[in-house]
């Protein structure tokens, strides 16, 4: 009897630790779908642009076995601290339609997908067995809720690391809105996109991050994504601030330096700003988005804002990337 | 001269085959030929990887370019036929850019596949009803036919230019641009079913008519005197063809060339009688466009668009192709 009970024992002990090696944690992605994730997740493919710098932030940097990298299609376009940050870049980046075989053979075990883009390979991947988080990121609130359920996939580190993004997300917001609480009329902001003429519209991340800068994008009542206007329509609205992201070829001398732009104010007044880029572009749902606040704000308000857009740096990098600036990154990310 | 038939016969028998099972045999995640085999046909004693990767992914695959392969060029070897233009294809009646331009609509929506392809479908036959509506209107010559496919591609391409315009840059943009190269990386066995039982029938259709195709290429006059009611067989080869092709596109995306160049390939090889032309050129289109795609997703890490494929190889060929028939003609050096 008590040897029956000694195995009984053991026979419960021996599935409680199955059931803790296992670690099956079921996710509720951005569509509302309930993944089943079989755990410890050691190898992990991201064909979703942004979401692979989610990885990077919670921690899984090691666990990266392919990656689609936003803003980067060759490694001759990847940044010198980009390398700094993935010395194994040449290995994983990809890009182009993913390939379901080329992510098997990498062993990949959780694949994040971009739901608007690769809907159907998400399907596929779950034809075949392996789980697929699925992500619909649009606004920075979309973006924290994207860091904290990849973090529920990746287990409690990236729990935390996700939580204490949130957190200095929060930190940033609040501290802005406390700066420019007293301020009598917020700035009239053009985010330009791959032209003097295309602009971002009312929908898009970089109209979301101009408002927690405490700017109004003039073009907020725009629908769609990137808009094609014209030089008249620029003068109707009078920016007060030209914002350019950091992809693309135009300059702030392309207009401070065209006789046509000089009746727009942002252009007289010299207050025309290209927006620097370390690693991706912090005007796009990635986590340095959050120091895409903190440059805006800057820019717009530099007498109002007391948080130091290298300070914030510093600490979002080291603090999330693992990754020491150098002077040379410092020097850039100075600019305007 | 049947013995030139069943040597042609003998050498599409072992093609097609060859191109299927090298479709299911080779892929990106490197099994053994052997563990393949048993996956195929002893799936329960093969890894569960592999197993999931060839029957989920390989197999559907494989018969989707097969059956892709097969439409656009047996279409294209009777559209060039009805049409008596040997530079047309199966695009002539404008199935693609309807075709285009609903599935930039589903992707804009997030329509998800099944609302992708079936949107694709949609406007694929719009298009083509577009056009026969101005046949009917103006007259069913191929002349007004041709104007009309021209007129209404031209107007689907700019409303496709509009929802490009319109989609996002980092998302819906880059999946249309990619579903307009074409490729077949979504096809599975949940999406391929409606193409599989289109081209099944649609294949029966054009080789129980084969012999009689060879009257479309005479004038109206000359068929009607041989005795065959050509309109009815005209419509009917329109109708067909354009299911198949609509089926083809909402599944594998715009795949250009092959539609044009596998029936001159088919018309070199066994010459422009339809009884033969259409079997040669449905073996050739699908053992063609199987090879194109086994190379589209085992070459490179990420999937090659498949319309970039036909290209870079339709084009030489066609090259080619013209180059014979200029030296045939006694006008090339």
């Amino acid at each position: 009897m008590k040897r029956g009970g000694l195995v009984a024992a053991l026979a419960v002990v021996g599935v409680v630790l199955l059931a803790a090696a296992a670690e099956i944690v079921e996710v509720t992605d951005q569509t509302g779908a309930v993944v089943r994730i079989e755990g410890p997740i050691d190898r992990i493919a991201s064909v979703y642009g942004a979401g692979t710098f989610y990885l990077y932030a919670l921690g899984a940097q090691e666990r990266i076995v392919a990656g689609w990298y936003l803003g980067v299609k060759g490694i001759a376009q990847a940044s010198a601290a980009m390398h700094r940050l993935e010395p194994r870049l040449a290995e994983m980046l990809l890009f182009g339609d993913p390939n379901a075989e080329e992510l098997v053979s990498r062993g990949a075990q959780l694949v994040l997908v971009d739901e608007s883009r690769h809907a159907a390979f998400a399907d596929q991947m779950e034809e075949i067995g392996i789980p697929a988080l699925r992500f619909l990121v649009e606004t920075p609130e979309a973006l924290i809720e994207a860091l904290r359920l990849t973090g529920r996939a990746l287990g409690p580190d990236a729990v935390a690391r996700a939580e204490a993004f949130a957190a200095d997300y929060d930190r940033v917001f609040t501290a802005v809105r406390a700066d420019l609480a007293d301020l009598d009329e917020p700035a009239h902001v053009l985010f330009l996109g791959t032209s003097p003429t295309r602009v971002a519209s009312g929908d898009m991340y970089q109209t979301h991050l101009i408002e927690a800068a405490g700017g109004v994008s003039v073009t907020e009542s725009l629908g769609g994504y990137w808009n094609e206007v014209n030089l008249e329509q620029i003068l109707r609205w009078d920016p007060d601030v030209i914002l350019i992201p950091p992809y693309g070829p135009v300059q702030p001398n392309d207009l401070l330096g065209n006789s046509d732009w000089r009746a727009v104010r942002a252009v007289r007044d010299g207050r025309v700003y290209r927006m620097p880029r370390l690693i991706a572009a912090m005007d796009t749902p990635v986590p340095e988005s959050i120091l895409g606040v903190v440059w805006i704000a800057c820019a717009l308000y530099p007498d109002l804002v007391s948080l130091d857009l290298i300070d914030e740096a510093v600490r979002f990098y080291e603090g999330y990337y693992g990754l020491s600036l150098t002077e040379d990154d410092l020097a850039l990310l100075a600019t305007p | 001269m049947s013995s030139t038939r069943g040597r042609t016969a003998w050498i599409l028998a072992g093609l097609v085959p060859a191109a299927f099972l090298l479709a299911l045999l080779v892929g990106r995640y490197g099994a053994r030929i052997d563990e393949t085999f048993r996956a195929l046909f002893d799936p329960e004693s093969a890894p569960d990887v592999l197993r999931a990767l060839v029957v989920r992914v390989r197999l559907p695959r494989a018969l989707a370019a097969g059956c892709i392969g097969a439409n656009l060029a047996v279409v294209g070897a009777a559209f060039q036929g009805l049409f008596r233009n040997p530079l047309v294809d199966s695009r002539i009646l404008g199935v693609s850019s309807g075709a285009a331009f609903g599935a930039a609509v589903a992707l804009l929506v997030s329509a998800g596949t099944i609302g992708l392809q079936a949107s694709s479908f949609a406007f694929a036959l719009l298009a083509v009803g577009l056009v026969c509506l101005i046949g009917l209107r103006f007259g069913s010559a191929p002349l007004v036919l041709v104007v009309g496919g021209i007129l209404v591609s031209a107007f689907f391409n700019a409303l496709l230019g509009l929802v490009k315009y319109v989609a996002d840059p980092l998302s819906s943009l880059p999946a249309i641009t990619y579903w307009l190269l074409g490729g077949l990386s979504d096809a599975r066995w949940s999406t391929i079913v409606p193409l599989l039982v289109v081209t099944a029938l649609g294949l029966a259709f054009f080789l129980a008519v084969r012999w009689r195709l060879n009257v479309l290429t005479l004038s109206e006059a000359e068929a009607t005197a041989l005795g065959v009611p050509v309109r009815g067989l005209r419509v009917a080869v329109i109708l067909v063809g354009t299911l198949m092709i609509a089926a083809s596109v909402a599944v594998g995306g715009i795949i250009g060339w092959i539609g044009l160049v596998v029936p001159h390939v088919a018309r070199a090889w066994v010459g422009p009688e339809h009884g033969r032309l259409v079997p040669v050129s449905i073996g050739l289109g699908v053992s063609t466009l199987l090879l194109l795609d086994t190379i589209a997703r085992t070459v490179l890490p990420s999937e090659i668009p498949l319309g970039i494929l036909t290209g870079l190889v339709g084009v030489p060929a066609f090259f080619l192709l013209f180059l014979r028939f200029l030296r045939v003609r006694g006008e090339a050096r």
